[in-house]
């Protein structure tokens, strides 16, 4: 009886992760072999699927705009890690900018994406008015390739930065006061300081935040979905195109062989990040 | 360079940064009350006139807000109960047992986190169909009731607990769902808030699944009723500021409530 307890404390839990993570991983694999509309009765094709993905266009933009989407994660570091040192050297005034920087990542991204939408607006968006302050010409935000890509990135660094400088700050939390003290009575200022001190010891955090936003760029959804819904396919991303397929076009077969390939490139950065945690 | 003038250039950078950060929100507040006319006034005006606030009365009787956010409501409840309920039970089976495959299960739950659910909605979405769930609360709920995340969370905070109070607990005969309830769980409640935290935030602005589950207009989620809201008032953002505006007021509240336990939360979210 004894021995039973720890599998009952489990039972419920695998439970739902047999059935809802586990077992649908194993699916898609399947899935993805077959030719299989949502309604209709399913056909064995091999890798019939695939062979499809290399000759669609659309696959290949779609996949190279969530790879462009990856290039904004240098960005977002540098901002974030900014603010992160800022706001932690003055402590005090520090705490309210902590707040502020942090509304946009609690905001649901539809909201986010119903935001921008309305700033990017061609004709009358605040974005396109600032340039015209500038004597600049409007641009196309919501429409133009790949300036739509362009859109999605600054919306990314938007929301990314706030929460990026939380696990910053987090990371810096733990890297002993002493050793930053020792090369204070060193000479050493406070840039080099940070260049030479804080930011090596921060390397564990680095790879962190460098693989947890480049795989949420990857699979990016939402912005695409609600800020461009106007714009051809080829513009969105993978993941949007996957739910083209399998919920607009109902080709479940198809839509999982793009699940594959999606799978498989996360799995690398996922790979990474849980031995990273594991170590941490 | 001084030191009060070094402290005046951050003040003003960081307050730079924060403008970036909150001029959306203003923008967005100011659209919602804004009159017709003045929306596509140019050049845009940040202070609307006349304050109208019927955008607001709008929303609400064009559409079925109230259904959205009950909706919203019971599957950000349901998950957390799910969630909390049954990961910290695993978590505290993992922690604290001895027992034949442990480290397979673990390694289950590994694999759990590494499985995006971008990637396997295809599948879960036929197996809602079959079970009868497609278009349900519930069908929403189920499939992301249990975080493997969590689990693994909780896994950490126990493993955290010193072995004397389990064991003083243990001399004095109480049943092992009671060591968990009554002596365990209370010990790991930041770690317990930190997962009900990002559960809720998580839950609450998810947007993909819901969308694929859910058809008809009386089960929607806000966030799905909010993206229909973007197409049906397409010439009529007003509504659509409004909406959005009362769609954030949830999220913000449990933010300014519970900001204490949020730097923890977002950083185990970090690693999801």
């Amino acid at each position: 009886m004894k021995a039973a307890v720890p599998y009952l404390f489990l039972l419920p839990a695998l439970l739902f992760l047999a059935l809802f993570a586990l077992l649908p991983m194993g699916q898609i694999f399947y899935y993805s072999l077959l030719n299989y509309s949502a309604f209709g009765p399913s056909e064995f094709v091999g890798a019939g699927n695939f062979v499809r993905l290399v000759n669609d266009g659309n696959f290949w933009w779609t996949l190279a705009n969530s790879f462009l989407l990856v290039l904004v994660t240098p960005v977002i570091m540098v901002v974030a890690l900014s603010l992160a040192l800022l706001v932690r050297r003055e402590v005090r005034i520090g705490k309210p900018f902590r707040l502020l920087f942090f509304l946009p990542v609690i905001t649901p991204i539809v909201i986010v994406g119903i935001i921008w939408r309305w700033i990017f607006a061609e004709e009358i968006g605040m974005l396109n008015y600032l340039l015209s302050l500038f004597s600049l010409p409007p641009v196309h935000w919501l429409t133009d390739y790949p300036t739509t890509t362009v859109s999605i990135m600054i919306v990314t660094l938007w929301r990314g930065a706030g929460y990026y400088m939380m696990v910053f700050l987090a990371g810096l939390a733990v890297i002993p006061r002493e050793v930053e003290e020792a090369s204070m009575i060193d000479g050493a200022g406070w840039l080099q300081q940070t260049v030479h001190i804080t930011i090596p010891l921060l390397k564990p955090t680095l790879t962190l935040v460098f693989v947890v936003s480049s795989t949420a760029a990857i699979k990016m959804f939402t912005e695409v979905y609600t800020i461009i819904p106007g714009a051809p396919i080829a513009n969105k991303t993978l993941v949007v195109y996957l739910y083209q397929q399998a919920f607009e076009r109902f080709d479940f077969g198809y839509g999982s062989a793009i699940a594959v390939v999606l799978f498989l490139l996360t799995i690398a950065f996922s790979y990474a990040n849980v031995r990273l945690m594991e170590s941490r | 360079m001084t030191y009060a003038m070094k402290r005046a250039i951050i003040i003003l950078t960081l307050s730079l940064a924060a403008a970036v950060a909150i001029g959306p929100f203003v923008w967005l507040i100011s659209t919602s009350l804004k009159g017709s006319e003045e929306l596509f006034a140019f050049p845009p005006t940040l202070i609307p006139h006349d304050l109208a606030l019927e955008n607001y009365t709008g929303v609400w009787n064009a559409v079925p807000f109230q259904t959205y956010l009950f909706n919203s409501v019971i599957v950000v409840l349901g998950t957390l109960v799910f969630n909390l309920t049954f990961c910290s039970l695993a978590g505290f089976a993992l922690a604290r047992y001895e027992f034949r495959g442990r480290a397979f299960v673990f390694l289950l739950v590994l694999a759990g986190i590494m499985i995006p659910k971008e990637v396997i909605i295809i599948p879960l979405y036929a197996n809602v169909l079959k079970m009868q769930l497609a278009d349900t609360l519930a069908g929403v709920v189920l499939p992301f009731a249990v975080d493997a995340l969590g689990i693994f969370m909780m896994r950490q905070a126990f493993m955290a607990i010193p072995r004397e109070i389990e064991e003083a607990a243990t001399v004095d005969g109480v049943s092992p769902l009671r060591l968990w309830w009554n002596v365990m769980l209370p010990m790991t409640r930041p770690t317990l808030a930190a997962l009900a935290i990002f559960t809720f935030i998580g839950t609450w602005g998810d947007f993909l699944w819901p969308l694929v589950v859910l058809k008809s207009r009386e089960h929607f989620t806000l966030q799905v009723g909010l993206s229909y809201l973007i197409g049906a008032f397409s010439d009529n953002y007003r509504y659509v500021a409004a909406g959005a505006v009362l769609a954030a007021i949830p999220v913000l509240l449990v933010f300014l409530g519970m900001q204490k336990y949020f730097e923890r939360g977002i950083f185990a979210g970090a690693t999801k």
